[in-house]
């Protein structure tokens, strides 16, 4: 069972079906999270979100708690949750993308995705993440291609992943895939 | 009765009645056997009953609206102390008769009433613009993606409110069209958008985001090439269309969700409207009220993400929205619904006609533009009262 976290987002449903191809999928607030459920999950997913990963400590200690034992997935919000409990600086940007289609690049590191590969991936965030980025196991595996901010991450070891872009959106093309490989992985 | 004439009959009766677009012209319900005025309480029982659906007639079904308030409370939203001019916060009505009439409303009023005083603004240029940075400081903080700021306009007025939507409808012959008249208020409405059509276990949703007007000059082709080119529209009309297939997938069979039309021009008498029409099956055994708090307030007149725009939004007006950006439409006993937006709309209660309007702020809009174009949206149901 695949267990979503919603930050009361208007995307976290399109999230939850897209998994749903995949696995039984379960979803609930983040300030009504279910123990038996989250327990029960293979994975868990950090749904999108407005605001900062400050303002969700509850799903920081959801992190923490998992990190090693279950495979973790986050998406736009869920993707700055992890790397700001890694220590990283969730900042603002100065060109904000909402509701953009741009291009991404898998940049050499990726284990999971071939080199060079170019997605075009919808986008929805306010903030970024400030770098240099530098935390053990973790590396940045996708960039935009114009602004060449921070777009994926993995770590192979803890399987933990997270995307910047929004792999639901109708904005994203071949979506579904990137998420079989993830899963798969 | 003569055919010409039914409807100058039914409005001069004094009976309550209801005009309501179809596909070919318009239907109207009247002669009304129930009427439910709904509050934050019994709403909940309204929408959960099972209702028989034996020997199923063309009358059998509740056809009314939900105000803005009633509906975010239904998702738990709450709406702080705000002016209120004590207007209902939904009602329905049960009709027992439905005439067909077709898109040529014919109606002469027994005196045209001139009006003298002129509609007031409730934010002034100055104000807007403070709202306008503010909401701004929050999309860079990334609380909201979108929001709508709206903005008021009152008159004090005696009004004939069938000639307002005869008149109306001449000049905008809009899909959502619709006119409710009772004894002590009346809404007319030109609504182009269609928030819920359910029919039998399919159920879609029409979003519009963009908007513009017909010319010699702006044909269909052009104006397609002009949304496409227009960065702001495009970006609002995405996350509309993400946004309403999240809420569709709440109540939809996994993976039925899809994209039917994807962002096409639709052409209408005056204007050309930006639209995509999302499609989805819908899950076994969802009742009426988890149909509607999905899909409502309808998220295209609110902005996203919904709940927290909505609490932005709700901290920041002063005034009680009413029925706008609310819902009109039906619930068949059969279990099929249709639902507008209630936006482009005229209430009139206690012998002052209220217009609201609002336009959206994403992080690349301008002030005083949005400021202008709620006024031009204003404009078009403000020149009816000349």
């Amino acid at each position: 069972m695949i267990y979503v976290i919603d930050h009361n987002d208007s995307f976290t449903h399109n999230v939850v079906h897209q998994f749903s191809l995949f696995d039984k999928v379960e979803c609930d607030n983040y300030n009504n999270i279910n123990r038996l459920k989250l327990k029960q999950a293979k994975v868990i997913i950090f749904s999108p979100g407005p605001g900062n990963p400050k303002n969700y400590p509850s799903t920081s200690e959801i992190y923490y708690q998992n990190k090693g034992k279950k495979k973790m997935i986050g998406i736009c919000l869920g993707f700055q949750q992890i790397l700001f409990c890694e220590g990283a600086k969730i900042v603002e940007q100065n060109k904000i993308y909402h509701g953009y289609q741009s291009r991404v690049k898998v940049i050499d590191k990726s284990s999971i995705f071939k080199k060079n590969k170019i997605f075009k991936v919808g986008r929805y965030h306010s903030l970024k993440l400030k770098e240099p980025f530098k935390v053990n196991d973790f590396v940045i595996t996708m960039r935009c291609l114009d602004s060449k901010v921070a777009m994926a991450f993995e770590n192979n070891k803890d399987k933990i992943y997270g995307f910047q872009f929004h792999p639901e959106s109708f904005l994203t093309n071949n979506g579904h895939l990137l998420i079989k490989k993830i899963l798969s992985s | 009765m003569n055919k010409a004439y039914q409807l100058q009959d039914i409005d001069r009766s004094n009976k309550p009645y209801i005009i309501y677009k179809s596909r070919k012209g318009f239907d109207l319900y009247t002669d009304f056997s129930k009427k439910i005025i709904l509050n934050n309480r019994n709403v909940f029982g309204f929408l959960n009953k099972k209702i028989p659906t034996k020997r199923f007639k063309e009358t059998d079904l509740f056809i009314g609206f939900f105000g803005y308030e009633l509906l975010n409370n239904l998702i738990g939203v709450k709406i702080p102390k705000q002016r209120n001019i004590n207007f209902s916060k939904g009602i329905f009505y049960k009709p027992e008769k439905k005439i067909s009439l077709n898109n040529k409303l014919i109606y002469t009023p027994k005196k045209r009433i001139s009006f003298k005083k002129k509609f007031k603004i409730n934010i002034n240029r100055q104000s807007y613009k403070k709202i306008f940075d503010k909401f701004k400081k929050k999309i860079k903080s990334g609380e909201t993606y979108q929001i709508k700021i709206c903005t008021k306009y009152k008159m004090k007025s005696k009004v004939d409110s069938l000639d307002l939507f005869c008149r109306l409808s001449r000049a905008n012959l809009a899909p959502e069209a619709f006119m409710v008249k009772d004894k002590d208020y009346s809404i007319i409405s030109c609504s182009p958008e269609n928030l819920i059509t359910k029919t039998g276990t399919i159920i879609t949703t029409k979003p519009i985001a963009g908007t513009v007007k017909k010319s010699r000059f702006m044909t269909k082709k052009k104006a397609l090439k002009y949304f496409r080119n227009n960065l702001k529209e495009t970006k609002e009309h995405n996350m509309i269309v993400d946004m309403e297939r999240s809420d569709m997938s709440r109540i939809c069979r996994a993976g039925s969700v899809r994209l039917s039309k994807k962002k096409v021009v639709e052409e209408y008498k005056d204007l050309f409207h930006y639209v995509s029409l999302i499609k989805g099956q819908l899950k076994r055994n969802l009742k009426n009220i988890d149909i509607i708090k999905a899909m409502m307030p309808g998220g295209s007149v609110i902005g996203c993400p919904k709940i927290s725009t909505l609490n932005l939004l709700n901290n920041q007006e002063r005034e009680n929205r009413n029925i706008y950006t609310g819902s009109f439409g039906y619930i068949k006993f059969n279990g099929d619904l249709k639902f507008n937006i209630i936006i482009r709309s005229i209430l009139n209660f206690k012998n002052t006609s209220e217009i609201s309007v609002a336009s959206g702020v994403v992080v690349d809009s301008n002030s005083r533009h949005e400021f202008n174009e709620n006024y031009l949206k204003a404009k078009a149901l403000i020149d009816l009262f000349k």
